[in-house]
């Protein structure tokens, strides 16, 4: 039963990463602790849905289109809005997101209602066994395409030039600027890269649990652990943090009882912030 | 900086507009009409669940208003309900049924959706002595606190799943173990509770009980649990998103039970649509289902009303739609026995209320919750069946194993 319950968490916990992968590169290069990151994950995992209700996309497929909308959207809403208040304090790009995540929240509310939906492929809870360890593929697959989504984002980070100049940006504006980076355009494409991570993680959400439009505000709270307790300014940070996470609500919830998923999640932040202050894999200043 | 303070004034000047728009909208009814307060939720986690009561009570005002209102000592007034967005929140909601009293001046009040939320709001109610209808709160908590104002037309929350358990012990050959699994949420707590002393009174030994978290979508740990553990049985009660998390992953991790039954959702729309197939041999418990037929006080029946309902607002009526009904035609009634708007003596109309609707009858204990019980109901091929006492249908069970269908 415990490797079961490993395996379970280990499952979660990519999908856990995903998450927090977009929020931890916004908040790494620009600085924005983005509020509303609950709520592009709730936007992805609509498009994944209707594309699946209305066009009868497979959401592994629609995936990729859903990334590129949430891509633009967040792209858009960098260059248009927060752009405005960038060199502001962290206090009012906060302002501003928690804004963007209320609207966004209630403007999926009015068009789409608070309606329970759910995207029902036919291999949706189907299984195998190895041994006596049950493993769904549809966790597995989204286990899979997180791990592919972050090595993309490794590879955009580190070997492109796009990635160069997020990574300059990220840690001297002004030096950027001087060798010639467009910061402007690179934030956008930031936060673009950031949103439609987002995106992906609400296509795989969709594919496992049943989504609303207020489905955001806990996974923005679970992204932030995730962040924290991985650490800024590596890509590496997430997934570590997100398995670290899921396993250890896993084996916390079968030990302690399922009703403290969230009290362990918190618990395990703050002792990762008395203790290891920049993360588990944080690079120090 | 600059841009940031600017964007504040901008705030600051849209919020006076919206709150002017607001405060000039409010206070414009004409005097014949008898005013009625609720504070329920358009919006957050219970909004749609409350989205149910809003429609049911939209369609019970304007059915009595067509039919020519309220009629008080020879004169007919109009119901007019005031609605309040408590966002799903319990300290809100007790602070809009208190602006409700004593600003929007309402003669009655209804109760919100969920137990949590009406304890509160209860409360408020009696401070001012208003009697206030409720049809969204089961928890024993409400009732077991001397409030003379406080009326549910939800059956006690620890009774819910009595039929169930007494369904499951008459199977052959007899259950022996169950799973009891609760959100923590007050109404979950209760039903859970009573649950256990009853299965226990029955013979069946309760070899997993525990809560879970609402806020939670992941049911893995526990499921893997309750797969070791290998129960005949395992009653939920929780909400929709978690019976259909539940359900999903059960079979995700090829959990089969002879009898899965959940509190909220088989009888849902949604529930059916989100699991399609896999909704199939779920049990849920109601304390009504729409293939009764009653005959009603708004409504000529149960079957009339379910096709105006369907006609209107295209979807199937549930309990809770029903239970809202009910709250209004205990209103309409006891407002027209007592004669007078006076709230005291409303109070204690409603308290002798002896009244037939689509909902069943209607009839309140001492401590002001409905006298009831609740069915058991089944999906079979896609469709909600009342599967016991005398139901429609019979119960299949055992539950054929996920691999098997």
């Amino acid at each position: 039963m415990l490797l079961q319950i490993i395996i379970n968490g280990i499952l979660k916990g990519g999908l856990y990463a995903l998450m927090a992968l977009g929020m931890s590169l916004i908040w790494g290069v620009m600085d924005i602790i983005n509020i509303a990151h609950g709520a592009f994950i709730m936007l992805g995992a609509y498009c994944t849905y209707w594309f699946f209700s209305l066009l009868g996309i497979d959401p592994f497929i629609s995936l990729f289109l859903s990334v590129a909308i949430l891509f633009v959207i967040g792209y858009a809403i960098q260059r248009y809005l927060i752009n405005l208040v960038i060199r502001a304090t962290i206090f009012i790009t906060l302002i501003l997101a928690f804004g963007i995540e209320i609207f966004i929240s209630n403007l999926a509310l009015v068009m789409w209602s608070a309606n329970v939906r759910m995207v029902q492929v036919p291999y949706g809870a189907s299984n195998f066994s190895i041994g006596s360890v049950t493993i769904p593929y549809a966790r597995l697959g989204a286990f899979i395409i997180a791990l592919i989504i972050a090595g993309i984002f490794y590879y955009i980070l580190n070997k492109t030039r796009l990635g160069r100049s997020i990574r300059a940006t990220s840690q001297d504006l002004d030096a950027a600027r001087l060798v010639g980076v467009d910061v402007a355009k690179t934030y956008s494409f930031t936060f673009g890269l950031g949103v439609g991570a987002a995106g992906a993680a609400g296509t795989l959400w969709a594919v496992l649990f049943p989504i609303n439009p207020m489905m955001g505000g806990v996974l923005t709270l679970k992204s932030f652990v995730v962040v924290i307790l991985g650490g800024l300014g590596t890509m590496f940070g997430p997934i570590v943090g997100g398995l670290t996470l899921g396993v250890a609500e896993a084996l916390g919830t079968n030990w302690f009882g399922a009703t403290y998923e969230n009290l362990i999640s918190f618990t395990i932040l703050v002792l990762v912030l008395i203790f290891l202050p920049k993360g588990i894999l944080g690079k120090s200043e | 900086m600059k841009a940031g303070s600017k964007i504040l004034k901008g705030l600051l000047v849209m919020g006076l507009v919206i709150g002017l728009v607001i405060s000039l909208n409010s206070g414009a009814y004409s005097k014949d009409v008898i005013k009625i307060g609720c504070a329920m939720s358009f919006t957050g986690k219970k909004s749609r669940t409350g989205k149910l009561y809003v429609d049911s009570l939209k369609l019970a005002e304007a059915t009595i208003n067509k039919a020519g209102g309220i009629k008080v000592g020879g004169k007919a007034y109009l119901v007019k309900i005031k609605f309040y967005d408590d966002k799903s929140n319990a300290a809100e909601s007790a602070k809009l049924i208190e602006k409700l009293i004593t600003e929007d001046k309402v003669n009655f009040l209804l109760g919100p959706y969920s137990s949590g939320i009406t304890i509160p709001d209860s409360i408020v109610a009696q401070r001012y002595r208003i009697p206030m209808v409720e049809g969204g709160g089961a928890s024993g908590k409400i009732f077991s606190r001397h409030n003379p104002y406080i009326f549910g037309t939800l059956p006690a929350a620890g009774q819910y799943f009595r039929t169930t358990l007494e369904m499951l012990a008459g199977f052959k050959p007899k259950p022996k173990k169950i799973a009891i699994i609760y959100g923590d949420d007050k109404f979950d707590i209760s039903v859970a509770k009573g649950a256990k002393k009853i299965a226990e009174g029955l013979g069946l030994k309760v070899v997993l009980y525990e809560k879970i978290s609402e806020s939670s979508a992941d049911f893995n740990t526990i499921l893997t649990k309750v797969k070791s553990l290998a129960p005949d049985a395992l009653l939920m009660a929780g909400h929709t998103e978690g019976g259909i998390n539940l359900i999903q992953q059960a079979k995700e991790l090829n959990v089969n039970l002879k009898m899965i039954s959940l509190t909220v959702g088989p009888s849902e729309a949604d529930f059916r649509k989100s699991l399609g197939k896999n909704a199939n041999y779920i049990f849920g418990v109601a304390s009504w289902s729409p293939q009764m037929n009653y005959k009603g006080y708004l409504f000529k029946n149960t079957q009339e009303f379910v096709k105006i309902f369907k006609a209107k607002y295209g979807y199937d009526p549930d309990y809770h739609n029903a239970s809202a009904i009910a709250e209004m035609a205990v209103l309409k009634n006891a407002i027209e026995r007592a004669g007078t708007l006076n709230p005291q003596k409303v109070r204690d109309a409603i308290a002798k209320t002896d009244l037939m609707t689509i909902y069943g009858p209607v009839k309140f204990n001492p401590n002001g919750q409905i006298k009831g019980s609740s069915v058991v109901l089944q999906i079979q091929g896609g469709q909600v069946y009342q599967v016991y006492p005398n139901g429609t249908k019979k119960p299949i069970y055992p539950m054929p194993a996920w691999k098997d269908r």
